[in-house]
Order: C-alpha cells, then sequence, then structure tokens
C-alpha cells in the first residue's frame, strides 16, 4: 500500500526503471527530427557558404515529454498496479473478533462496513480462525466465537438502528467474552462519529483489550451528515445540517410532505472548518407547513431525516381593526401592537384594506384558524352568523374592546357587556388605574406570572352573572375581568376588556401581552381544516407508533420492540422509541433521532494503539491494461507528430492558421450576435430614449386622429414650459402600456377615445403598478361638450362610460372634484378651475384626507403625503395645447374666450409641475407665516 | 517525370495568364519607339523601316529580271509559275531586331508565400508586354532557338503557341547564336547559374557588337531567406540538396553571397557596356516593364549614367 492511496504493486522492485527515464530523455533530446524540405532555386549558392556548426535540432520538449510519458507508463504498468488491494488481517490463527458500529450513523456507508466485515470474515474463514460478531448497538446479545460461514450469515442479518448508539454500554459484554476467550484478535469496523461518550469507550477498550492485536478501520468513507433543530421561523424554514470532518461541501436538503411528495429543495454548503451550516426553504407557509419530512438527499441514515409535525406549523392569523384611518398614525395603531406581539409565532394577516365586513368574510374564505377584531363594532348578521359557525368548526375568535365595542353589542363575546365603557382614574371618576391581579387557574393564562406594572385606565365591563366566574381568564386588582373566554362548539370566543393600543390600558406593551396571546393561538387549529381545534387534544394520553424510520431513514411498520410514548415526548429516540410518526394519522407526533441540541463530532481514535486500515469501497482492480493501452495510445499520437512534423502539418498549420482563426472568429460572433435579437435592443433603446431626459408620455389610443392631436398637443405644452418654466422636457413619448415600462414617466396623459375597449389585463396590472408606484396618470374623455343636459349628465358621456370600463378593474382611490384648496391650484400658477378645449368639465383628483378638526379657511393650501395617482378631466387638455408646425393653434376652442388657450396652458404647467413637486406648495404657503415668525 | 510534367503544365497555365496580363501591360505603355541608336550617323539609313527594296533579311517583293544581272539573283521557284523571270527582293533592312529571352527552367517556377507570381509568370509577362510594345514601336522581336524575329502584331500569340509547343528542354541561359551587330537582347531570368556559364553566354552574345540587358528575376525569398529551423534546401533543377540545421543562422552568409554572386555578374556586364538589373516578383511587372522601356528608349551611355533601376537592385 502506498501511503493516502488505495495503490499497490504486485512488483515493486521494477519501478526502478523510471530511473532510466533521464537517459531516455537525453537520447530523446539528441535525435534530430526530419527536416522540412523547400525547394529554393539560389541552392548552388548554400553550397558555398561554409558548413555551420551542425547541431542536431531539438526535438519540441512536448514531444519528448510525451514519450517519457508514455514509457514511464509502460515501467508502471509492468510494475504490476493494483488499485485497492486487498486489506485482510492475515497470519494469525486466534479467533477474530470484528466490533462494528452500527447506529445511525452507520447507515450512510453501511455497504462498504459490511463489505469490510464479509471480508474479513473470509480471510479468517480461510485461516480456519472463528470469528465472534459484536454489533455495538446490542449490549445485551450474547457474544459466540463463530466458524466463518454462520459469521457471514449473522453479519448478513445486521442492520443499522435508527437512533444513536453509546458503544461504552456494549463494553462489560466485551470484557466478559474476552476474559472467556483468552488471545483474540479485534478488528473495529468504526463509523468515525462520537454522539456523546465516545472518549469513555476508547478509554474502556484500551483497557479491555489489554495487549490483544487492534485494528481499527476508519476513513476511507464520505463524511456522515445528520440533521438537526428544524425550525419553521418567520420568513422561512431552516434546518441545521451537521457533519463530521472538513473539508468543503455542498448538498441538497429536500422537503416532503405527509404523502411523501416533493415539496421543496433547500441547497446547504460547508465553508472549510466548519461542522454545521443551515438550510433554509423559502416557501410559502402554506407549503411549509405541509412539509413533514427533511431529508439530506443522498445520505441514507435516519440521522439525517428530520420529521415535522403540527408543532412546527405556523398559523396564519387575521387581524382586522375597526379604526378606518389607523395609518394616520401608524406606530399608534392597535394592528402594530398585535402585530408586533404574535409576529413571534404566527404569520399575522392584516386586513388594512377595505371595510371590517370585507375583511372578515375574506379571512373566513381563507380558513384561517384565528381572528383578532380589533375594536370592531356592530357586524352584519350575515358575518356574524359564518363568524358563529366558523367558532363551531374550531375557529379562535379574539376581540379587543374599544369605542366602538363599547356601543355595539352581538353575541360574538364571552359574556354580556354593559354598554358604554368604564374610565377609571379621570378627573369625574374616584378610583385608581387598576392593576392586573390574577390569571384564572383553569383558564389557558394559567401559570403565568403576573405583571405589576400593567395599568388599566378603562374598560368596557361584564354583566355580572353566573357564569362570568368561570369564564374570567382574568381579572383586575377590584374583581372586574380583564380577559373572559368560553368554548364554543370546537373553537374558542376571547374578549380582552382593554383596547389593543395604548389608549385604554399599557397592556399591550408588556411581554405578558405576547404570552397571552402565544398561549390563545396555542389553542386554535394549525391548518384551515375545521376540526382540528384545541379542544379536542387530550393532554397526558400515550401515543402509539404509527409508522417508524429505521436505520437508513426509510418508513416502516414499527419494529415489535417499539413502545409508545407519552403525548409530549419531546426527546430523541432511544430503542424503545424508533424515530417515527406515533399517534392518529392526521396529527402524529414526530419523534427524531437527535434532538435539536444534538451535535457530532468526530471519533479521536490516534491516542488507541492499533494498526490503521481504510475502508476500501472498491474490488481490487488491475491497472496493467489501462496503463498499457494508455502508453499504446501516447505512442500512437507520437508517431502521428513526427509524421506531421516534418512538413505537412507545420505547413498546413501556417498557411490555414490565419483564415482559419478567422472563419471561426466569423462563426463565433455570428453565434454570438444571433440570440441578442433587435426586440431587447429596441427595449433598451426606449429605456435610454426614456430617462436621458424628462419627457411627457401619452398613451397610444390607435386612433391616428387622436393620437396626433395628443401628439401635438403634448409638444405644445413641453414648448410651454420649456418658455414658462425650469422644466425643459424632451420630445414628449407615445407609450403602449401593455409593452412599454412606464416608470420612467412622471406623467402619463390618457385621451380616452369614446367606445374604448378595456386595455388587457397586463397593461391593467403595469398601470396598477404606475400608479402605485407614485406614477400619475392623467385621464382626458375629451368630450364635455358631449355631456347631455341634467344633474349628472357629464359622467353620461360616451368617453366617461369607456373610462369607467377601463377603470373598473384598476384599484382607484376615492375621487373628488379639485378643491379650491388643493395644491394642484398653486403648483406654478393660481388657478380656480383647469380648462381645455372646454370649460365645462370637472377636473377630479384624489380625495386629501381630511381631518376632523381642520377647517379650511386655516389652511390655504392642502396637498396629501404624496401625489394622486390618478387625474381625469373631460375638457380635452391636449385639443387646447395642440399646435400645427408653425405654430398657430391646431383647434378652435370652445366657447372661445381669449385668455382660454392661455388658461389651458397654464393648468397643463400646474399639472406637470404637481406631478413633478408634489406637495411642496402646499408648504410654501407658510413661508411668509415662518418668515414673520423669524422676526422678519 | 512527374514533375516534369507537373513543371510543363505550370508553364502552360502562366503562358495563359501572361498572354491576357501582358497586352493589358502593354497597352498601359506608350508606344515605345527605339531610336536606331547605332545607326544615327548613318545619313541614309536614318530613321528604320524603310519600306523599299534594300539590303535586308526580310522578303519584300518580286520584280522581273533584268539583263544583266547576276544569274544567281533569279528566284527559280517564282520564275517558275509563268513566262518572266523574276528577282526576289529584300527589303532593306533598317530596323532593330530585339531578342528576348524569357527563363523557362524550373527553377523559375519558385514562389514563396510572400510572393503573387512565381518568377516564370512574371518573366512572361514582360517579355510578352515587351514584345507587344516593341512590335507595335516598328521592331522584330524573336526568341533565340525558337522563333525567328517577327513584326507581327500578334507577337504574343505567335510567342504563346511558339512556347506551348516547344519540346526542347528548358535552358535557364539563351543558346548561343549569333546576333546581328544592331539587335538589341534582354535576358530575363534568375542568373542563378554558375559564373562561370553567364559569363559563357556573354561573350558569345556580344562577340557580334551586339548589346543587350540582363535582368535577374528573383522571388522576395530569394532575396531575405526567411527560412529557420531544421530544413533541406533542394535545387530544382536537380543540382543537389543541401540541409541547414537552423536556417535562420545562414541567413547574413547568404545575403552575402547573393550579393557577391551579382557583383560578379554586373563585373561582366559593365565591362561589355551591357545592362545589369535586378527585378524582385513582389513588386509589380510595370516597374519592371518601365525599366526596360527606358533603357531603350535613351542612349546606351547616358542610360548608365542615369541610375534607372527596376525593383530592388543589388
Amino acid at each position: 500500500m502506498i501511503a493516502g492511496l488505495p495503490l499497490s504493486f504486485a512488483e515493486p522492485f521494477l519501478l526502478l526503471g523510471l530511473l532510466s527515464l533521464p537517459v531516455l530523455w537525453w537520447l530523446l533530446r539528441v535525435m534530430p527530427p526530419r527536416p522540412q524540405r523547400i525547394e529554393f532555386p539560389p541552392t548552388r549558392l548554400l553550397f558555398d557558404i561554409a558548413l555551420k556548426e551542425e547541431t542536431p535540432a531539438r526535438t519540441p520538449w512536448w514531444l519528448t515529454l510525451l514519450r517519457l510519458l508514455a514509457a514511464a507508463l509502460v515501467i508502471l504498468a509492468a510494475a504490476g498496479p493494483i488499485w485497492n488491494p486487498q486489506t485482510g488481517l492475515a497470519g494469525s490463527s486466534v479467533p477474530l473478533v470484528i466490533l462494528l458500529d452500527d447506529g445511525w450513523s452507520a447507515a450512510a456507508n453501511w455497504d462498504v462496513r459490511i463489505k469490510a466485515a464479509d471480508e474479513l470474515i473470509a480471510n479468517a474463514d480461510n485461516d480456519r480462525r472463528g470469528v465472534a460478531l459484536v454489533p455495538l448497538s446490542e449490549p445485551a446479545r450474547d457474544i459466540t466465537v463463530m466458524p466463518g460461514g454462520t459469521a457471514r450469515v449473522a453479519l448478513r442479518q445486521l442492520a443499522p438502528k435508527p437512533y444513536s448508539v453509546e458503544r461504552v454500554e456494549t463494553l462489560p459484554a466485551i470484557e466478559h467474552f474476552l476474559k472467556v476467550t483468552g488471545d483474540c484478535e479485534i478488528a473495529w469496523l468504526t463509523d468515525g462519529v462520537d454522539t456523546g461518550r465516545g472518549g469513555e469507550f476508547l478509554e474502556g477498550l484500551s483497557k479491555t483489550i489489554g495487549n490483544r492485536a487492534l485494528t481499527i478501520f476508519e476513513g476511507g468513507t464520505p463524511s456522515t451528515l445528520a440533521l438537526v433543530a428544524a425550525e419553521n421561523a418567520a420568513a422561512k424554514m431552516t434546518v441545521k445540517v451537521l457533519r463530521t470532518d472538513g473539508g468543503v461541501a455542498a448538498g441538497v436538503v429536500r422537503a416532503l410532505d405527509q404523502k411523501n411528495s416533493p415539496i421543496g429543495e433547500a441547497h446547504y454548503s460547508f465553508g472549510p472548518q466548519d461542522r454545521e451550516t443551515e438550510a433554509a426553504f423559502d416557501l410559502p407557509v402554506e407549503l411549509r407547513n405541509d412539509i413533514a419530512r427533511l431529508e439530506i438527499s443522498g445520505e441514507r441514515s435516519a440521522g439525517a431525516v428530520q420529521l415535522l409535525d403540527k408543532r412546527w406549523r405556523r398559523r396564519a392569523i387575521g387581524v382586522v381593526s375597526g379604526s378606518s384611518s389607523d395609518t394616520a398614525q401608524p406606530l399608534l395603531a392597535s394592528t402594530f401592537y398585535l402585530t408586533r406581539a404574535l409576529a413571534p409565532f404566527a404569520d399575522v394577516r392584516l386586513g388594512d384594506r377595505g371595510a371590517p365586513q370585507q375583511v372578515i368574510a375574506q379571512f373566513l374564505d381563507q380558513k384561517l384558524p384565528m381572528m383578532v377584531l380589533a375594536d370592531v363594532g356592530t357586524l352584519s348578521p350575515e358575518i356574524r352568523e359564518s363568524i358563529n359557525a366558523w367558532i363551531e368548526q374550531g375557529g379562535v375568535l379574539v376581540r379587543f374592546a374599544g369605542p366602538r365595542l363599547a356601543q355595539g353589542d352581538d353575541d360574538l363575546v364571552p359574556v354580556k357587556l354593559r354598554s358604554g365603557g368604564r374610565s377609571l382614574g379621570g378627573s369625574l371618576t374616584w378610583e385608581k388605574p387598576q392593576h392586573l391581579a390574577a390569571f384564572a387557574a383553569e383558564g389557558p393564562f394559567a401559570g403565568l406570572a403576573v405583571p405589576k406594572d400593567v395599568t388599566v385606565n378603562r374598560q368596557v365591563l361584564a354583566e355580572p352573572d353566573a357564569a362570568l366566574a368561570t369564564r374570567s381568564w382574568a381579572s383586575l386588582e377590584d374583581g372586574t375581568p380583564l380577559v373572559t373566554g368560553e368554548h364554543r362548539g370546537k373553537g374558542v370566543v376571547s374578549l380582552f376588556h382593554v383596547s389593543a393600543d395604548m389608549r385604554w390600558s399599557d397592556l399591550p406593551m408588556s411581554g405578558t401581552f405576547v404570552e397571552m396571546l402565544r398561549r390563545i393561538v396555542d389553542m386554535s387549529g394549525y391548518t384551515s381544516k375545521p376540526g382540528a381545534g384545541v379542544a379536542s387534544e387530550a393532554t397526558a394520553e400515550t401515543v402509539a407508533p404509527l409508522h417508524t424510520l429505521d436505520g437508513f431513514g426509510t418508513f416502516g411498520p414499527p419494529p415489535s420492540t417499539a413502545k409508545p410514548l407519552p403525548a409530549d415526548f419531546r426527546d430523541r429516540a432511544t430503542p424503545d422509541h424508533p424515530p417515527g410518526f406515533y399517534g392518529p394519522a392526521d396529527g402524529p407526533l414526530a419523534v427524531n433521532t437527535l434532538a435539536a441540541a444534538d451535535r457530532i463530532a468526530p471519533l479521536d481514535t490516534t491516542n488507541l494503539r492499533a494498526r490503521r486500515a481504510s475502508y476500501t469501497n472498491a474490488e481490487p482492480r488491475d491497472l496493467r491494461g489501462i496503463l498499457l493501452s494508455a502508453s499504446l495510445a501516447l505512442f500512437l499520437i507520437d508517431a502521428v507528430v513526427v509524421a506531421l512534423l516534418g512538413a505537412g502539418i507545420a505547413v498546413l498549420l501556417r498557411r490555414r492558421a490565419a483564415p482559419a482563426a478567422l472563419a471561426l472568429a466569423l462563426v463565433l460572433a455570428a453565434l454570438l450576435a444571433a440570440p441578442s435579437p433587435s426586440f431587447a435592443d429596441d427595449k433598451d433603446d426606449f429605456a435610454i430614449k426614456a430617462t436621458s431626459q424628462t419627457r411627457l408620455a401619452y398613451v397610444v389610443t390607435g386612433n391616428a386622429d387622436v393620437d396626433s392631436i395628443v401628439k401635438a398637443g403634448m409638444a405644445g405644452l413641453t414648448l410651454f414650459l420649456a418658455q414658462r418654466t425650469a422644466l425643459e422636457a424632451g420630445d414628449p413619448v407615445g407609450v403602449d402600456p401593455a409593452h412599454d415600462e412606464l416608470a420612467f414617466f412622471p406623467l402619463i396623459y390618457w385621451p380616452v377615445a369614446p367606445g374604448a375597449a378595456k386595455p388587457p389585463q397586463d397593461a391593467i396590472n403595469r398601470i396598477d403598478a404606475y400608479m402605485k408606484q407614485g406614477g400619475t396618470v392623467l385621464f382626458d374623455t375629451r368630450d364635455a361638450i358631449e355631456a347631455p343636459p341634467g344633474e349628472d349628465g357629464a359622467s353620461q358621456t360616451p368617453g366617461m362610460l369607456a373610462l369607467r370600463n377601463i377603470l373598473s378593474s384598476l384599484d382607484v382611490p376615492e375621487l373628488e372634484p379639485v378643491p379650491r384648496e388643493h395644491v394642484l391650484t398653486k403648483t406654478f400658477y393660481l388657478l380656480r378651475d383647469f380648462p381645455g378645449r372646454f370649460t365645462n368639465g370637472q377636473t377630479w383628483v384624489e380625495t386629501l384626507p381630511r381631518g376632523d378638526d381642520d377647517d379650511d379657511a386655516s389652511h390655504p393650501a392642502r396637498g396629501g403625503d404624496g401625489v394622486s395617482p390618478i387625474l381625469i378631466t373631460s375638457n380635452d387638455l391636449a385639443g387646447a395645447w395642440a399646435l400645427r408646425p408653425d405654430g398657430q393653434p391646431m383647434l378652435p376652442l370652445t366657447p372661445g374666450e381669449p385668455r382660454q388657450r392661455e388658461f389651458a396652458f397654464r393648468a397643463g404647467v400646474n399639472i406637470v409641475m404637481y406631478t413633478l413637486t408634489g406637495n411642496y406648495k402646499a408648504d410654501q404657503v407658510h413661508a411668509p407665516a415662518l418668515i414673520e415668525r423669524l422676526g422678519q | 517525370m512527374a514533375a516534369e510534367t507537373k513543371h510543363a503544365t505550370g508553364e502552360i497555365a502562366a503562358i495563359r495568364r501572361a498572354d491576357g496580363e501582358s497586352r493589358s501591360l502593354a497597352a498601359s505603355l506608350p508606344r515605345l519607339v527605339l531610336e536606331a541608336r547605332r545607326i544615327a550617323a548613318n545619313v541614309v539609313h536614318g530613321l528604320h523601316g524603310r519600306r523599299r527594296a534594300g539590303a535586308g533579311e526580310s522578303f519584300w517583293q518580286y520584280r522581273r529580271f533584268v539583263s544583266g544581272e547576276p544569274a544567281q539573283s533569279v528566284d527559280w521557284r517564282r520564275s517558275a509559275r509563268d513566262d518572266h523571270l523574276y528577282v526576289r527582293e529584300q527589303e532593306w533592312e533598317a530596323s532593330h531586331t530585339v531578342w528576348l529571352w524569357p527563363d523557362r527552367s524550373p527553377s523559375m517556377a519558385f514562389a514563396s508565400l510572400q510572393s503573387r507570381d512565381s518568377k516564370l509568370e512574371r518573366t512572361l509577362i514582360v517579355a510578352f508586354a515587351l514584345a507587344e510594345l516593341l512590335v507595335a514601336g516598328g521592331e522584330r522581336v524573336g526568341i533565340p532557338g525558337l522563333m525567328n524575329p517577327t513584326a507581327s502584331r500578334s507577337v504574343i500569340d505567335k510567342m504563346a503557341q511558339a512556347m506551348l509547343h516547344d519540346d526542347a528542354a528548358r535552358l535557364s541561359l539563351p543558346p548561343s547564336f549569333v546576333p546581328s551587330a544592331l539587335a538589341e537582347i534582354v535576358v530575363l531570368s534568375d542568373f542563378w547559374s554558375p559564373i562561370p556559364a553567364i559569363r559563357n553566354m556573354l561573350a558569345g552574345l556580344s562577340a557580334s557588337g551586339a548589346h543587350g540587358t540582363l535582368v535577374q528575376i528573383v522571388d522576395p525569398a530569394e532575396e531575405s531567406f526567411p527560412y529557420s529551423g531544421r530544413v533541406e534546401f533542394v535545387e530544382p533543377e536537380g543540382a543537389g540538396a543541401i540541409t541547414a540545421g537552423r536556417a535562420e543562422k545562414w541567413t547574413d552568409d547568404y545575403v552575402a553571397r547573393v550579393a557577391l554572386h551579382r557583383d560578379e555578374i554586373r563585373n561582366e556586364t559593365s565591362r561589355l557596356d551591357w545592362l545589369f538589373s535586378t527585378h524582385t516578383t513582389n513588386r509589380s511587372a510595370a516597374e519592371l516593364l518601365l525599366f526596360l522601356h527606358s533603357g531603350m528608349m535613351v542612349s546606351k551611355a547616358s542610360a548608365r549614367t542615369a541610375t534607372v533601376k527596376a525593383g530592388r537592385s543589388a
């Protein structure tokens, strides 16, 4: 054997022939190659040139190397190399004791280990030695010396155990056996993994065997891998991958569901020295909740499998707030406290879009297991009914009090409430703010520490009745309930008598709040399936094994030795409780080979006085054939090279090199150029054109008349802007919302032709995204003059109908006619209205948030937080802006007052400035007051 | 045998090509009016092309026998046709005969990678073009040993035909013949023959007092010797072979040897008052033709002082 390599030679002394290589090298260097033959007319003159010293031209070094390599291969082949030579223990006649590691960590390379053992037994059998086979997982097994044949049968019956094996437990049996047997030779086939008490075993072993010969088989196999500590975190599921030795390695962890169908894969990679790394599954929570089994792809052992049960699932909790304009002060809103309190252990879905009723209906459709209603007042009877049905099926409803709840009255609370709230510590009350007193012993909060610092200023009160005491889960010092709850059907209804924000109490800021919510969340079901609620779960019952893992990590029926375990079993697997699923098939309990905190270490056997051997994972292989044929191939190459070197190839290469390289380059260039069709260039061109300058954009309708007018109009406005303002925009761009990127433009003018078709969904999505990301679309129906007379005639024009069709699938905010104090009227010119070709059309803009106590007079200008994403007019602004090439207006105006066109342009300037500067002008109007305040 | 066949087919191709190219080349030069230098002093002769009977080599006319003339002047073949006796009169020969010798030996087929034409092609192109110009100027052109002097307008065709049907051995140097004293001789060859052979040729041709020009046509590779590594050089005309272990080391010696060879040739020519020049095939053929043209236009004496050279001359 050669150190490090499983390679040996039958006749190693022949390797001395390698010493002849330098001589061969010298000889080869001296031999000249065939000269190049050239017909040269003035050769007669060359005869006259004094003969130069004729040094033989050198053979090219690579040719020499080629020949040397071929010669070396021949010599090596003659020495009879063998790959993976047989490694049997031989030359002794005492019995052979084989210690075999057969814990989960041995499973991955089990075949290699069995093969090594088989070889050992075969060799011992040849020498007529007895064999004792000792699997280290079975301390109780009787150790006997068997003839080789019997030992082989016994070996075949061994299988790796799916749990961690402590070798030290088998030590007494070994000691007893050795004492009886006397002299013997010991071979230990180790898996190289220390699961805790490895050092102890090594010490004991060296004491036990005394001076008997010991051979340790180790190394030569890939590192053992294991999975521990799967965790379903907020954003992803993570699992730790462990291994025993260093080096760079990477692999894949697969996630499977209950039925063994794959859900996802995650890559992991080890740094050079790492023994532990992490794999993360970035999947939607619904998918993550379906994961029942994680396994390292390609690693066949129970330790490389991590089973997950419902404890690893994340619940989705719907939070609905009754107050509508929470977003004004998001950090003080009740949803903020609830989200922060729930996020560590559940996925919170906020219902902040839309009315509470709709959101609740939506959550019910999503079959969430738990809902939190923060100060939601009256609900419609249909919603109430469906909530009730949902609770009966196992839903958990948590409500928080608040002004609206205090006024409302419904049956979705556990106790009957007095209407109106109670304030404590106010100027008109004589009671001090109350502290939290106790948690009910039967309630879900039993055992929580009572915080001293929580005070309650205001609450809703329950009507006292007989059931109140049993339903109250937490109470204040004066005995009034703070939290009440009740089981209804399979579900739970619970009420916090305070609000979820800081107005009524400081409970939402305390850690107790988080713990309380966690307890309630624990009561809820895990999935959307009805009936998975808590109420059905019994506590201290035992669960029987359902199906268990074998040592290789595959499921099978539980072995007869597997015993039921308590439902709250959290430990690692043991011989009595093999890893697998226990309990009912629909909600089993997972038991894993390794607990979350377990780590594996390499077994350090260096202190043990022993022979070392490596697992050879292949048949011995005679390498002579390969070496000889390789050498023959090299000689063939050499022959071809020599034949061609003289003239042929050299000339060919020299003559053809340049054109060939050129042709190759051309072909390559063509290939490279081919897959970049002009489409991508077009896109880039568009983006470069759109972003190199600020440009106004308009939507191309496809109607040539309209498009030419709009184009001229936008050009006219651009010109006007350049003349009057600092904005010197580039030429306007016509865009197609279905294909072009819209994000480059601050304002898109959209002329709506009567009867225009609704854009495709793709375009709608792009427009929606554009508007959400801060862009502004100016819709112009251009038909104010066609409005039929009447109250709402303006909204009945054909253009308006087409616009309504377009907007029906867009998320359009609430609109209002531009109010007098809107910042749009002040961004550049002071305007009262926004005329175009017509003056009677109304201009609509997003409704400004209107504070309750604001009076309009105190605010000369108001702007929202952003720019209105949508402006709607019917005045045909572009028609008024449109100029002919000679600078004259393109279209007449109606009614045609002299200054109407000027005002139309000014309206355009204000709109463009509004989209570019936002609410800046709204702040500017305060400047005089500010300057005055500075003492000027 | 195979090599000869190859050379023969190569020569045919070269002649065909030269046939075409030489015409366009000749058309680009002005009519070559050759000065009859030697007979300039002779008032009687003046310009050549007398167009009347007199002492000359070619047939002019038959005229009636006048009594009193010597009987041997009667042309009996003509007289046998009718009843009169006729005398064959020759044209009064005052024109030049220009003997051209394009070297068509195997060594001329050489073309290195740097050059467009082989030496043979270049030689034929220039010879044909020169012949065309000379004929247009009223001269008679011949190839020694191959074609008698002719003033035919289709001189290129005649030369080409003569070459195509020539089955004699291809010699490097013109065979020895005795041109008239007024004849002009132009030898286009690579002149890689040994100096004694060249000296013999010159002695033979100039014995009658004729004058001429030697143009050495060489390939650029023969000038610069761009070879390296182990090369076996083979003389195409069977004069042997030599192997250079490192050809790049021979370059300097070779260049010096070529210069020496040319000096020797030049010594011979200047002694005989002939012209000698060299032409490299990577230069244009028109350059060489211009040189030959102007070399014949001016008088011999002035040509030597005027350093008109074609291409790189050593």
